[in-house]
């Protein structure tokens, strides 16, 4: 038996994409989703949130792990249009970061529309706060005040080379949303990791 | 026939919100979104109108100023619009808002990180009048080539003796792209740099988005010898005696005699409150 | 003493019943019925279906007595409308060949397979104020039916290879301009959509500066034909058409000179122009516009406004145009107020400037 999706999809889509839209306003902050619909494995119930909130039959989706159920699931209830190639996708769902693709498979906009680029939605087992003095991973850009710490952990031990190699194209780039439990956090193009 | 919550249909809002979205993550640069033709006539806020309507939610409380005042009649047209359509409580204390949508003015009261400002926006490309086609423009901020700007500023300075713009001042945003900050006085363009408040635009007639995010470093141009400046006035409001607020100048008989009054109603009534108290 | 402006509110709703009451009119007179206006406002309610996009007469119909009658307001609140509406679908092209045809002329040649058929058109009226127009007309029925199927003009020159050819089916899935934003440089499909949503006095002044200089153009109307079309759809679960309805469609195909280049050969060149409904003089401006906009594709010199896209198809649309002219009644005094201080600033400046260097050249060229 195919899962619901959102139970009141005006209203929990709405609430959702509040958090969604602090979420990047404020990149590196963790926020929660009020309003998980149910997901069938591999996908992430906060993952499924973004994807029925944001995606429909004008988006196209690249899913790594792209298992038969998920897909009758997103072809019902959002009736989206599945990327063949990385290249191709307005919204790709990372389920297993360690072996995803490198970032430069993801389409990152052209110099006159640097917004024709891919949203990545990555799953994460946990996004941990980070005591202060804590190892951890430091950002500043537009949204942060100062500057911001996190744990992110579980990416391919690359990945933030790659992602400061793609730093030298802006306003060309890709943005990021990693989500654990109930949790978002968002790291767009112009976030940058610090040193150290 | 009854409409949709706010009005729009849920495929134009994961549009709107799709596109605010690439808006935020790219701040200061015009996406291009499938602006919807709304109740409400071109120019008189659908951009702005369109940005709430896919932000407002059942538990926001919303604020509508035209030129700083609640009471325009296209500002309670507006809210009125939103009552309407989406049933969400108004306010006109810019401290209890949650949304808050203006035209050519930023409250004079502090935002705080748990409020949004969304600007009407008649013409969001600082360089359409230096530059009358998209396809150029799109290409000058490409290339972040802004030389057009600089010479026009200071050919005024050159003329005059002083930039002469006094609304609608260009800006730098994340020292990147070139944006107009809408047809606010060029007194309220300090308030855009590093705001804690998340701040979206839309132009509906031209089809465009953008964003400055939270603390973002905006930018209005200037040179070394000619520094920004803001407008000043030697009078203070008549009605709240405040020395910094934005004045309006208001003729008040047939002689032409003049008396100055804050621009923003709520700030001025807050004001007069606090004297009182 | 200044009160700060206030009672908008109310002012609104004063002035809301005023309208009201303004649109109805002396009471004494029965109110208009929308069968009146589809019946005998014909050409009225063909032009809001066609600005407003949405063929839908009775709510045009509705739109124009709503609006009192002004052709724009109508046409705004039927854009208003359909702007939410959900798509079921989306029809096959439209046939114009197999038109069940009413009207067709032909500037081109004296005869055509099919005939000329004048049908009901004011072209021969001598626009006399007619007096007596209460009195029904009476309709002698035709002595020859029309053909069911009338061959395009076009099609006719096109078997002698003197006219481009515009292969069938070689066109890329158009834009749909209601629901994405016009991008530049606007293909052929997208700038036809946009010119047939744009305001007919808009396009007439195009069009007419095109045959007076402003554009290299010389015009023949090829055809104009003015009837019914088939409406089909095919929906994925039946896997094969079905007819949903038909529609009025006036089409015109003009043929312009062309002396050949950007490697095409000298020919004849098409302008295309389809409104819903009675629309000729919409149709024929458009199809001049359209022609004049492929100045790029045919490498035609491009100096005239009609020519330039981004002018034209910025400036077509009578909603976003009519808005924004009227927006400036809206309050600026914001920045009215900033031009107030800037303008005291420099006039100042000027004061002093004239004071010190009163026989200056320099000081006598500024402005």
């Amino acid at each position: 038996m195919m899962l619901a999706a959102f139970a009141n999809p005006v209203f929990d889509s709405q609430s959702n994409f509040r958090e969604l839209l602090q979420a990047m306003a404020r990149p590196a902050v963790p926020r929660t989703l009020p309003v998980l619909p149910p997901a069938p494995a591999p996908a992430a119930p906060a993952a499924m949130a973004i994807v029925l909130t944001l995606c429909d039959a004008t988006t196209s989706v690249w899913l790594q792990q792209p298992e038969d159920e998920v897909v009758r699931h997103l072809r019902f209830h959002a009736g989206l249009k599945l990327a063949d190639r990385p290249q191709d996708a307005d919204f790709a769902l990372i389920t297993n970061p360690a072996s995803m693709p490198p970032l430069d498979a993801f389409a990152c906009g052209d110099m006159r529309y640097p917004d024709r680029s891919a949203s990545l939605i990555i799953q994460l087992a946990a996004i941990n706060p980070v005591a202060a003095g804590g190892a951890g991973n430091t950002f500043a850009g537009p949204g942060i005040r100062d500057t911001e710490t996190v744990a992110i952990d579980g990416l391919p031990a690359d990945f933030w080379q790659q992602r400061a190699a793609l730093a030298a194209l802006l306003p060309l780039g890709i943005d990021l949303f990693f989500v654990a439990g109930q949790q978002v956090l968002a790291l767009p193009r112009t976030t940058r990791l610090l040193e150290g | 026939m009854t409409y949709n919550f706010a009005f729009l249909d849920e495929d134009t809002k994961r549009m709107l919100r799709r596109a605010l979205l690439k808006a935020v993550a790219i701040p200061g640069y015009q996406v291009p979104f499938g602006s919807r033709e709304m109740p409400l006539p071109y120019g008189w806020g659908t951009g702005g109108i369109q940005v709430t309507a896919a932000l407002l939610g059942p538990d926001d409380v919303l604020k509508v100023i035209d030129q700083g005042a609640d009471d325009t009649t296209n500002a309670v047209n507006i809210r009125r619009f939103f009552h309407r359509v989406a049933g969400v409580a108004t306010t006109e204390h810019t401290a209890e808002a949650t949304l808050i949508q203006t035209r050519h003015r930023i409250p004079e009261t502090s935002l705080r990180e748990d409020q949004i400002l969304v600007f009407q926006v008649p013409e969001p490309e600082p360089l359409r009048t230096l530059e009358p086609r998209e396809a150029e423009t799109r290409t000058l901020h490409a290339l972040a080539d802004y030389g057009l700007m600089h010479v026009k500023l200071y050919e005024d300075i050159a003329q005059y003796g002083h930039i002469a713009t006094s609304y609608d001042y260009p800006v730098l945003v994340d020292g990147r792209f070139l944006t107009s900050p809408s047809p606010i006085p060029k007194f309220d363009n300090p308030k855009l740099d590093r705001s804690p408040a998340l701040m979206l635009f839309g132009a509906g007639r031209e089809k465009r988005l953008y964003a400055i995010p939270p603390y973002t470093s905006v930018e209005s141009l200037a040179f070394d010898d000619h520094p920004f400046e803001i407008q000043r006035w030697e009078q203070q409001c008549e009605l709240c005696g405040s020395g910094e607020s934005y004045l309006d100048e208001v003729v008040v008989d047939d002689r032409g005699t003049r008396m100055f009054v804050c621009s923003d109603t709520d700030f001025c009534s807050g004001h007069r409150m606090e004297a009182q108290a | 003493m200044y009160v700060a402006v206030k009672g908008g509110e109310q002012a609104i709703a004063r002035s809301l019943e005023l309208l009201a009451e303004a649109r109805r009119g002396d009471t004494a007179v029965p109110e208009l019925e929308l069968a009146q206006i589809r019946g005998q406002l014909r050409l009225g309610v063909a032009r809001v279906m066609q600005e407003g996009s949405l063929y839908d007469e009775e709510l045009a119909a509705l739109a124009i007595r709503q609006a009192a009658g002004d052709m724009l307001e109508a046409i705004f609140l039927l854009r208003a409308y359909r702007t939410t509406l959900p798509r079921f679908g989306y029809t096959l092209p439209l046939d114009t060949t197999a038109m069940r045809v009413r009207r067709r002329v032909s500037g081109t040649f004296k005869d055509i397979p099919g005939g000329q058929v004048l049908g009901p058109t004011y072209d021969y009226t001598q626009r006399l104020l007619d007096f007596d127009a209460a009195v029904a007309a009476e309709v002698a029925p035709a002595d020859v039916p029309l053909p069911s199927d009338m061959p395009r003009v076009l099609d006719l020159l096109d078997a002698e290879a003197l006219i481009e050819r515009i292969e069938p089916g070689s066109d890329p899935e158009p834009v749909d301009l209601t629901r994405e934003p016009l991008m530049f440089p606007a293909d052929r499909a997208t700038r036809l959509q946009n010119l047939s949503r744009g305001d007919e006095g808009f396009l007439l002044g195009m069009a007419y500066s095109t045959q007076r200089g402003y554009a290299e153009s010389h015009p023949f109307a090829g055809e104009i034909r003015m009837g019914e079309v088939d409406v089909r759809i095919c929906p994925e679960e039946l896997g094969f058409a079905i007819e949903i309805g038909s529609i009025v469609l006036t089409e015109c195909q003009m043929i312009n000179q062309f002396h050949g280049g950007n490697g095409v050969p000298p020919q004849f060149t098409r302008g295309y122009g389809l409104t819903m409904g009675e629309g000729e003089r919409k149709a024929m401006a458009m199809a001049l516009v359209d022609r004049a906009l492929r100045c790029d594709e045919l490498a035609e010199p491009n100096h005239a406004p009609a020519q330039n896209q981004e002018f034209v198809l910025s400036h077509s649309d009578s909603v976003e145009a009519s808005g924004f002219v009227q927006h400036l009644k809206l309050p600026h005094y914001v920045d009215f107020q900033a031009e107030l201080s800037l303008l005291r600033t420099l006039a100042a400046q000027h004061a002093t400037d004239a004071e010190e260097q009163p026989l200056s050249a320099a000081g006598g060229q500024r402005s």
